[in-house]
């Protein structure tokens, strides 16, 4: 369903990304690994069009994006989790997941989504009515998650969602990631935390200062000596 | 005396909130100081006193002045800021301080450099309660405010679109990856900014019953003093900066009879928020 061909993207001279390539099919789980500053980041924002990619090209479902701006990517079914959780601050929870659910009209619709994600997240909706920024880091990063599903989105690109947790709240962020998949939602994890990441996916990718190095099903990699001694602590 | 004064000062805070809620919803969201915005708000009293030339009718001309000062946002906007957000801050900002100047100018030559007298029939009537009384401007005045922040409290509260218009100004990159065309967005403001800039011109214009063409110096920097007062972007936070200024300044020369200049009021207050409030009279901090 995504297709990402010779993808190059750069701020002013620096080269981030140097020509990479990647598919996600329909219902996988896929995550690109990588140390910090090796550009993962940079993918999602491309593909979500918040920054330009100079080369190459993105298909989705056949569509080519690179000219789609931003909003007209997310009426085409894609959503993003953003590095940074982005909750809107002053906005209460419901508001957040509400402007999750902008572009759907149809208010029984919002309704059902917003009682799914209240059932995915129940502490979400204790909260319903308080402020964003009111949130603890881990409550912020379900907002940010519950607020890329209200739109039913056909894929979620999740950046960095396990960042700054404290270890519960990782268990629990991944434990969320996996019902997704199972219910068969789309998703592409970019993570630093290479042992969690590769455990949940099916496959996976490793970047590396702007390129895509390695790639293969999630435990195979997870096996990789390289992989284990650069990004799973050597064991 | 005291009830006197206050309706007085709330008259007068009523303007500077249609004037400077403009300023602080393009702040909020394009991060700039739009000083055209005070030619906007003389442009308007300006189409309301020809639209009343012409038709005769106050409120349909309060209707068209608004227009015309919505249309001329919207033009600002598109043509002169929109092309320069990629540039430093200060770079619409000279642009802004440049086209207010033109604007003045633009006024004298096409009106004339005298003041002209905008003298409306209104037809809701002075209104007095004893000792106390409102004259029909200052009832008009009231009127027209309380009805436009309703619709903005509105629009900004119980719409989707106002929904977008908060969101975007935390965070209209995000918003964006939500389907919200930010473009649009940022024209909306400056089209509700501006028409409410367009209503503070007319109504000053029949309340001092003039309209000349350097009406929109003071209130030029005026209104930025109330919107740092507010808390720069903090809608709530500029009604009540506008009130209190409108307050103080009534107070202060009408009450204490200090021989204070009454356009300072606003800008002392701008000073000792600085000082100790930075982040405005409602901003965290």
């Amino acid at each position: 369903m995504l297709e990402v061909k010779e993808m190059e993207v750069s701020y002013g001279e620096f080269l981030a990304l140097k020509g990479i390539s990647f598919t996600v099919k329909e219902g996988e789980l896929v995550t690109i690994i990588g140390a910090n500053g090796a550009g993962k980041s940079t993918i999602l924002r491309a593909i979500m069009g918040l920054v330009k990619s100079r080369k190459g090209e993105i298909l989705f479902y056949g569509k080519p994006l690179t000219e789609v701006p931003s909003h007209e990517r997310a009426r085409l079914g894609i959503s993003l989790v953003p590095e940074g959780r982005r909750i809107f601050p002053d906005l209460t929870v419901s508001e957040n997941l509400f402007m999750g659910a902008y572009l759907l009209s149809d208010r029984k619709e919002i309704q059902e989504n917003l009682e799914r994600v209240f059932g995915i997240f129940p502490i979400l909706r204790e909260r319903r009515n308080q402020m964003g920024k009111t949130l603890s880091g881990g409550e912020q990063q379900m907002l940010a998650i519950a607020r890329a599903l209200m739109p039913r989105p056909r894929m979620i690109l999740m950046d960095e969602v396990s960042l700054g947790l404290m270890p519960i709240y990782v268990e629990e962020t991944f434990k969320v990631i996996d019902q997704l998949h199972r219910e068969g939602v789309t998703i592409l994890l970019v993570e630093q935390n290479a042992r969690k990441a590769l455990s949940t996916a099916d496959r996976g990718y490793v970047l590396e200062t702007g390129e895509i190095i390695l790639s293969d099903k999630a435990e195979k990699l997870a096996q990789n000596p390289m992989v284990k001694k650069a990004y799973l602590g050597g064991s | 005396m005291l009830v006197q004064q206050l309706a007085n000062g709330i008259a007068v805070g009523s303007v500077y909130a249609l004037i400077s809620l403009g300023l602080t919803m393009v702040y909020g969201i394009l991060r700039i100081l739009h000083i055209a915005h005070a030619g906007i708000y003389a442009l308007g009293a300006y189409t309301g006193w020809f639209a009343f030339r012409l038709v005769g009718e106050f409120w349909l001309s309060l209707f068209i002045g608004m227009a015309g000062s919505a249309l001329a946002g919207y033009l600002i906007e598109r043509f002169l800021y929109s092309p320069l957000l990629h540039l430093p801050r200060i770079a619409p900002l000279i642009v802004s301080i440049g086209l207010f100047t033109a604007m003045e100018e633009t006024f004298r030559i096409v009106a004339g450099p005298h003041t002209l007298t905008y003298n409306a029939k209104i037809g809701i009537g002075d209104l007095s309660l004893g000792n106390f009384k409102l004259t029909e401007t200052q009832l008009l005045i009231l009127i027209v405010t309380f009805l436009i922040l309703i619709i903005l409290w509105v629009i900004l509260s119980r719409t989707r679109t106002g929904l977008a218009m908060r969101a975007c100004a935390m965070d209209a990159e995000t918003a964006s990856s939500f389907g919200v065309n930010v473009k649009a967005i940022v024209a909306i403001n400056f089209l509700i900014g501006s028409a409410m800039a367009g209503a503070a011109g007319v109504l000053i214009g029949v309340y001092d019953n003039q309209v000349w063409p350097t009406m929109g110096s003071i209130p030029a920097y005026k209104a930025l003093a109330i919107v740092v007062l507010g808390g720069l972007g903090n809608i709530p936070g500029t009604v009540l900066a506008s009130f209190v200024v409108g307050m103080a300044e009534t107070f202060f020369i009408g009450i204490l009879a200090i021989p204070f200049p009454r356009d300072a009021v606003a800008f002392v207050a701008m000073i000792l928020v600085l000082m100790f409030r930075p982040y405005g009279l409602l901003g965290k901090g």
